[in-house]
């Protein structure tokens, strides 16, 4: 796979839309991205955009700004009726617009600005809306989205500590092999968590989440088995 | 008579005639000897065999496998009171042991490293419960509950007549394929393979699947849903009675009507 491809799907690969992104693609992007710096950069840039979207304070603008805009749209209205608005019709929005003198005091300015980067951001958090993808989880895991989820990372944790206490031991193909999969199963919970934070009440996707936690704690039991 | 020379002694002259190449021959001799032996040793410590058989109850007979790499295959026995287990070891540095309890549980165990392929008979009802981080396994013709994990490697499980069933594997596909006893419950899992469950026209149960990524395709049965969306099914066939369970996070799932 080429950058330009892996660029043009890696907004849908992160936001784990697998109606977009096929199996195939998805490995081949996994695949390129190991292999790239600068895509993996991007995806990385990507994500911390997404994050920092996220982390944006809601800001509801003033009712007097609304009021004066609606005041605005109201008076337009009226202008339009009769045979002016065959007249705007006939020569365009553009036209219409061109023809139009609009003048602002520097508070409607700066409010206006001020609506303008909401509204950018608004975009770019509805772009990013999944909240899926391998993602720094600072802030998401400190929340807890199933009741049980603390107990479950408590048992992880425990069975993690004493699989590591015997790493050591392993051989580096081991290491890295069980290294991979614990990747796999976490970058998949990640994504899952993100999808669930939007709609915590959502079954289906707790059920989700669930599985990867007991995919992870299966691993761990797995390994807690063989004799290494 | 004084001209009749023994084969042994002309063979003996034409050696003290041409002494270098009766040396030769030897020498190539000893050789080749050598060579067979060197050959039949490097074989022998390359792919070791281990075999062992202990007597089981027929009506309760409990089996249990812990391999860290190669192939599991068990399957239903002739002798319905023996376990019998046949390993082939690819290199020697891994060791097997092999154990049964008072109550007559079988403990096959691999410690060390090195792949060690199994092929077991076990009375049929016999309950087993395998674990290889690495290679696949295969279970056939069983009535007993049967749990399967791998790690990095496919399940399959074929004509099964099993209450219970658990299956799964991080990496890998896991395939199924029997019968659906009434109150039976029945669990597929892969995290990153395929799940396929091929089962009766006349089966009875309530069916939950789950593939985040790949999809689902349970054509063949015509189901009553609870639930369904392209993540996530809920449903029931006939009155729902035994629970199937089938999840992967990144392939797909297929269910099958047996035709």
């Amino acid at each position: 796979m080429e950058c330009r491809a892996v660029v043009s799907s890696l907004s849908d690969y992160l936001d784990g839309r697998n109606i977009w992104v096929s199996d195939d693609e998805v490995e081949q992007i996994e695949t390129h991205l190991t292999n790239c710096p600068a895509c993996r950069n991007l995806k990385l840039e990507f994500s911390e955009i997404k994050n920092a979207a996220r982390e944006l304070p809601l800001h509801t603008p003033s009712p007097a700004l609304w009021a004066r805009i609606s005041k605005a749209v109201e008076s337009e209205i009226s202008i339009e009726s009769g045979p002016i608005r065959r007249t705007q019709n006939a020569s365009g929005w553009w036209g219409w617009l061109n023809s139009r003198k609009f003048t602002f005091s520097l508070p409607q300015l700066a409010a206006g600005g001020a609506l303008a980067v909401i509204l950018i951001f608004a975009g770019i958090s509805g772009i990013f809306g999944a909240h899926s993808g391998p993602l720094n989880l600072k802030g998401a895991q400190s929340s807890m989205l199933l009741p049980e989820e603390d107990e479950i990372k408590a048992d992880l944790e425990r069975r993690l500590g004493a699989v590591n206490a015997r790493k050591a031991q392993w051989d580096s193909q081991r290491r890295a092999d069980f290294e991979h999969h614990m990747n796999k199963i976490d970058e998949s919970l990640k994504r899952c968590r993100y999808m669930l934070e939007d709609n915590p009440n959502d079954s289906g996707r707790q059920e989700m989440v669930r599985a990867l936690y007991d995919e992870k704690r299966q691993l761990l039991e797995d390994v807690e088995r063989l004799k290494w | 008579m004084v001209k009749a020379i023994p084969s042994s002694a002309q063979s003996s002259k034409s050696v003290s005639k041409f002494p270098a190449v009766g040396a030769a021959r030897t020498t190539l001799a000893g050789l080749a000897i050598g060579l067979v032996v060197l050959t039949a040793a490097a074989s022998t410590s390359s792919a070791q065999t281990f075999s062992r058989a202990f007597a089981v109850s027929p009506e309760r007979s409990e089996l249990e496998v812990v391999n860290q790499a190669g192939t599991i295959k068990v399957k239903a026995g002739a002798n319905p009171t023996k376990i019998v287990i046949n390993a082939r070891q690819s290199d020697g540095a891994a060791k097997i042991d092999a154990t049964q309890n008072s109550l007559g549980k079988v403990k096959v165990e691999v410690t060390g490293q090195g792949k060690v392929d199994f092929e077991i008979d076990v009375p049929a009802s016999s309950s087993i419960d395998l674990l290889s981080y690495q290679g696949a396994i295969v279970v056939t013709n069983l009535a007993g509950a049967v749990r399967a994990r791998v790690t990095d490697g496919d399940i399959q499980i074929d004509g099964l007549r099993s209450p219970k069933v658990e299956a799964r594997c991080t990496q890998g596909n896991v395939s199924f394929s029997g019968e659906v006893l009434p109150s039976g419950s029945y669990t597929l899992k892969s995290f990153s393979g395929r799940v396929d469950a091929i089962l009766p026209a006349d089966a009875d149960f309530k069916l939950s699947a789950s593939s985040f990524r790949g999809g689902m395709d349970l054509g063949e049965f015509q189901m009553k849903f609870d639930k369904r969306s392209y993540q996530l099914v809920e449903a029931s066939y006939g009155a729902g009675r035994a629970s199937i369970s089938l999840w992967t996070q990144e392939g797909s799932i297929h269910l099958h009507r047996k035709p």
